[in-house]
């Protein structure tokens, strides 16, 4: 591991606090669990002057339920996430993201926040200081080209969150904060499909809190089912070499909701296309291995990881299918 | 304490589960490894590594570095006095590179400042200037006709080319029912030892003398190559081993960080603390050549092997290393498992601008063994024979001399197939498993040390001192290098069962080189049959010197002596003596008592035939072990799940059945990881995989239950019996899971790692060819 530059940590009890510490040390960076930022700075991918930690933040870590909605403070741990009965019961896919990230200790310290922001990956790129510099960097960072597509201008670094393929089963919201007061925005809208840029937060803004109203079947009142998985190569620490959430409803032996979302495959997390079509199939192995062909093709995989892309393609329709099958 | 009692009974220390003697140090945290080391004066060493692959030096300016305010030492090659290397016919590394690096990553200066900050900003101000050089990542293209030697006295890129045809083959294949080819394809792997190198070295400029503690197996070899590098007497020298974090053989060669930790202490005349982030750990390499394998067996219906015809490409990396051994045991060792006798191999070791490998548990035997219990059970199929019954089919039978001349004393196997066999239930389960289920078995083997050292001195194997003062506490001076695998807990065990005294008695004082006599260090699972013979040979050495004073104490006749471990007595009307009051008689007109023990292989052992390499696998014994692996395959993800593992190791005597059973079970877990995750992967030699993400290394979630039936062929040279235990049972775990696999899915893998990606490919393949062959008819 290399070492760890001085930097000066503030310690804020307020959303408005953080933001105003942030933007009097516009080179700082917000720190929740750090299970991905700390690392980056070690590695010299990240030189923040400062770091305004959020976890002492009480309205960013609490979860309250109302009668049509739930609220996830940005700070709530992804244990204490995937552990919450009533997120289990509304949003299971969501409980199940939070408890498949990492390991246990990182779930134990890292946030859901942290989660949905967290930065891109490449092997390219996530390396040491000395490793990208002979490498003469990438496109991402401080280099003019992408080894993943040379002769290519667009990065194609991962994004590895598990938990926001899940909240977009659900059209969550998140909620903002920032120098101009506080918005709220889709969750799809956080996200842009490129691997150098991939969060549309402004400078200094702080994601508050993730809202998400209870969904029901377009049959009945019932929560829908939902479910998540992930490739990894092992069954802890690994992020995921695809990932892929599933929110199904079925009557009469019928599909009559149905909702894919994928993460690990590009850029951002998004709900796959066409999944519509599937309305009032039989969940038979045709529509099955139907399910799995569109999802395959929607999942454009690039060399981001030491795992071939041709397998995360392929893996991510096989957990998709699984995953429906398994709902039936 | 003197008893006349009649049950005094001496206290049993061998077959015995023993917690090990470091384990409170270790639990607690009170164990100072290298790294732990620190002194307010201690400066912080890092190193200047080469960007590029292969590159001439052809300048190194360090003028504006050692300008650096704070910076306190900065050192290159024209530092060193000579290169180094672990084998006398192979030292062609240097600590800091000379003229040219040969891969990335490879150390070029180093710079020793009062603070990590201070020390990477001088790194950043040595100016190199580099010519690059055509750089080969794949022993294909370093053998390639045009390819640059990396080495102008390795032409062609061969670090050695080795071949042996022993036997008649021709003959055996023709007398054959069955002949069978496979092409293996396993990647290189890394031992990921928990600890990251490092070194903690001060220097005493008054007296020019150098103190190290380096993370090592091997500090003799450390404080040889100290001397060598830094041009300095080896008496002036000393090596302290602190607590180590284990090593697999990632450090049974002097590492640089070693050598540039001693460089820089003495140019800055002070302390210097050098820690390797796992990083630089994973650069230092030393792990497992990749390796490419063609193979053929012969076999008649009945399952006997006529001929084994084979070659092995190694990709060794940049430099030496072992590389010469391991090459030569990828052949060698085919035999001493089975009784064959025709055998043909060809080997190279090939030169590549990659991190140098290195011996890794298991060394040069775990391809080999994986590419032939993969063939023989496909062989075994197709003539419709049980897998075990096809090992049953060859079995050797001890005491004999193999085809190439290596010693078998005693032999296990027959023993560890019947354990593994019924453990596993196999005869009821195989083949019934139902869908997506398997279950796979293989064999293997490993030696009880190499029986010729690589430094040939005439010295003993190993030496051993004891000594007692007034206290009756006895001290084993010992340079074995305890690394965590329990080599302290041996010899004290060997020490209080020979004398027959309570283990509490003992206390171990390892691997310091002013204090402890010289050992090889800890490798080649040499520690517990030579330096367990040399402590019990000191502790007998011990009790007849205890006998003496004891007789004298009593007026009775040495031979008359009983000796009872605590109790010392004439017969059981005598009250007797305690050890405590025998040894104060023993201290009277001699003082402090020191006694020798000493070991040494026996000539039969050496491998006396006449051809290159032919000593390469002598050992006094094999340890043998027969494992059976059970997997579960997703159909839809390809991922495989070892449910369990039942797997006997015959490792003679148990010493201690608790260290046996743990040393199984990581062999066996070690073994899985090459055969399901591990691997390097590079970008134009660029390590990809130089962390603990992206180097798979299986978590707890991946570990099976590991069922160890310990085997216990006693062998007539061993301490107390006692064989290998810490090595031999990893190989057979790789064959295992693939035969398993095949089992489950009828697909059979032959590149390793078989990660889900080169699982699901075959199985793609397995219904692309089922539609075809459909269509067909």
């Amino acid at each position: 591991m290399e070492f760890m530059p001085q930097m000066q940590m503030h310690q804020p009890t307020s959303v408005e606090d953080a933001v105003s510490l942030h933007g009097a040390a516009p080179d700082g960076r917000y720190l929740a669990g750090g299970s991905d930022l700390l690392v980056n700075i070690r590695r010299g991918i990240e030189q923040p002057d400062s770091l305004v930690y959020v976890n002492n933040i009480p309205e960013m870590r609490a979860i309250t339920e109302t009668s049509d909605q739930i609220t996830i403070g940005g700070a709530v741990t992804l244990r204490e996430l995937s552990g919450n009965s009533a997120v289990a019961e509304h949003f299971a896919a969501v409980a199940q993201a939070a408890g498949e990230v990492a390991g246990p200790s990182h779930r134990e310290y890292g946030t859901v926040g942290g989660n949905l922001c967290l930065d891109t990956r490449c092997v390219f790129y996530n390396q040491s200081e000395w490793w990208r510099a002979a490498n003469n960097y990438c496109l991402k960072y401080r280099g003019e080209i992408c080894h993943v597509a040379p002769g290519g201008k667009k990065c194609f670094a991962a994004f590895s969150g598990d938990v926001a393929p899940a909240l977009l089963l659900f059209d969550a919201e998140v909620e903002i904060a920032g120098p101009d007061g506080r918005r709220r925005m889709p969750l799809a809208d956080l996200y842009r499909n490129d691997g150098m840029d991939h969060l549309t937060l402004r400078p200094g803004e702080l994601l508050v809190a993730i809202h998400v109203a209870k969904l029901t079947t377009s049959i009945s009142s019932a929560p829908i089912a939902s479910a998540y998985a992930k490739s990894r190569i092992r069954g802890s620490i690994d992020f995921p070499l695809a990932g892929v959430a599933v929110a199904m409803a079925v009557a009469g032996g019928k599909i009559t909701d149905l909702r894919i979302a994928l993460t690990g495959v590009s850029p951002l997390p998004f709900l796959a296309k066409g999944m519509d079509d599937f309305i009032g199939r039989e969940g038979d192995e045709t529509c099955l291995e139907e399910i799995r062909d569109k999802i395959r093709t929607q999942a454009k995989a690039m060399k981001t990881t030491t795992t071939p892309p041709h397998y995360r393609r392929r893996v991510a329709g096989a957990l998709a299918q699984k995953l429906a099958a398994s709902i039936f | 304490m003197s008893t006349s009692e009649q049950d005094i009974i001496p206290v049993q220390s061998i077959g015995v589960p023993k917690p090990l003697v470091d384990g409170p140090e270790k639990t607690t945290g009170k164990a100072m490894f290298a790294a732990d080391f620190q002194s307010i004066e201690a400066l912080v060493g890092r190193i200047l590594r080469s960007p590029h692959a292969h590159a001439n030096i052809i300048r190194i300016d360090t003028s504006k570095a050692e300008a650096l305010p704070g910076v306190k030492a900065v050192v290159t090659e024209a530092d060193c006095s000579d290169s180094y290397g672990v084998l006398p016919i192979a030292m062609n590394e240097w600590a800091l590179a000379r003229g040219r690096v040969r891969y990335r990553g490879e150390p070029v200066a180093a710079v020793a400042a009062i603070n990590v900050a201070t020390a990477q900003a001088a790194l950043d101000l040595i100016e190199v200037t580099y010519e690059e050089l055509p750089a080969y990542f794949t022993a294909a293209d370093a053998r390639a006709d045009d390819a640059l030697d990396l080495h102008q006295e390795k032409p062609g890129n061969i670090e050695r080319e080795v071949d042996f045809d022993l036997g008649d083959v021709d003959q055996g294949m023709a007398a054959a029912d069955l002949i069978r080819e496979v092409d293996v394809r396993c990647a290189e792997v890394c031992q990921v030892q928990m600890e990251p190198h490092a070194a903690y070295a001060e220097y005493d400029p008054g007296r020019e003398r150098l103190t190290i503690r380096p993370s090592t197996q091997v500090p003799f070899y450390v404080h040889k190559m100290l001397s060598r590098t830094m041009g300095m007497a080896d008496s002036h020298i000393r090596v302290i081993k602190p607590h180590i974090g284990g090593g697999f053989g990632s450090r049974t060669e002097t590492l640089q960080s070693d050598l540039i930790a001693g460089l820089l202490a003495r140019k800055a005349r002070g302390t210097v603390r050098v820690v390797l982030s796992r990083e630089e750990t994973f650069i230092t390499h030393r792990g497992r050549p990749e390796s490419h394998i063609k193979m053929k067996v012969g076999m008649k219906a009945d399952g006997t092997i006529t001929a084994t015809d084979f070659s092995v490409v190694q990709r060794g990396g940049a430099y030496s290393g072992y590389g010469i051994v391991t090459i030569l045991y990828a052949g060698s060792m085919i035999f001493g498992l089975y009784d064959i006798s025709s055998v043909r191999f060809k080997g190279f070791r090939v030169l590549t601008n990659t991190p140098p490998c290195g011996a890794f548990r298991g060394h040069g035997t775990v391809k080999t063994r994986f590419a032939f219990e993969g063939l023989i059970d496909d062989m075994a199929t197709e003539l419709g024979l049980d897998p075990f019954a096809v090992r049953r089919a060859n079995l050797l039978v001890a005491p004999t001399m193999t085809e190439n001349d290596l010693l078998v004393n005693s032999y296990g196997l027959d023993q560890c197939l019947d354990w593994a066999e019924a453990a596993s239930a196999w005869k009821v389960r195989k083949g019934k498993m139902g869908p997506n289920k398997g279950l796979g078995m293989a064999c293997s083997h490993y030696i009880s040390g190499a029986s010729k050292p690589k430094h040939w001195t005439g010295e003993p194997h190993a030496t051993i001192h004891l000594r007692v003062d007034w206290d009756a506490s006895i001290t084993l001076l010992t340079g074995a290098a305890e690394i965590g695998q329990g080599s302290s807990t041996v010899m004290a065990q060997c020490v209080a069962e020979t004398l027959g005294v309570d283990m509490s008695r003992i206390r171990v004082i390892a691997s310091d080189s002013a204090v402890t006599p010289k050992d090889n260090g800890s490798y080649s699972s040499r520690v517990t049959f030579m330096v367990g013979n040399a402590s019990i040979d000191a502790a007998q050495n011990l009790k007849a010197t205890l006998v003496a004073a004891a007789a004298r104490k009593l007026e009775i006749a040495p031979e008359d002596v009983e000796c009872l471990g605590e109790v010392f007595r004439g017969g059981q009307q005598d009250q007797g003596l305690s050890f405590d009051e025998v040894v104060m008689e023993a201290l009277k007109g001699e003082g402090t008592i020191t006694v020798k023990g000493t070991y040494d292989t026996i000539p039969e052992s050496w491998g006396g035939k006449k051809y290159r390499g032919a000593a390469i696998g002598g050992t006094m014994a094999f340890s043998y072990a027969a494992q059976v692996v059970e997997v579960t395959v997703d159909p839809y993800t390809a991922e495989i799940t070892v449910d369990k593992v039942w797997v006997a190791h015959d490792c003679g005597r148990a010493l201690n059945p608790l260290a046996v059973e743990g040393q199984v079970q990581g062999s066996v877990w070690m073994g899985m990881g090459q055969a399901m995750s591990e691997e390097t992967q590079y970008h134009e030699g660029l390590l990809l995989h130089a962390n603990m993400l992206d180097y798979r290394v299986p978590t707890i979630i991946e570990s099976p239950p590991i069922e160890v039936g310990i085997i216990e062929a006693n062998d007539p040279h061993g301490p107390f019996g006692a064989k290998e235990a810490g090595e031999g049972s990893l190989s057979s775990f790789l064959p295992a899971l693939t035969n398993a696999v095949a089992d489950a899915m009828g697909v059979r893998a032959t590149d390793l790692p078989l990660t889900p990606d080169k699982l699901l490919e075959l199985l793609e393949k397995k219904a692309r060819d089922i539609k075809a062959s459909g269509r067909a008819a």
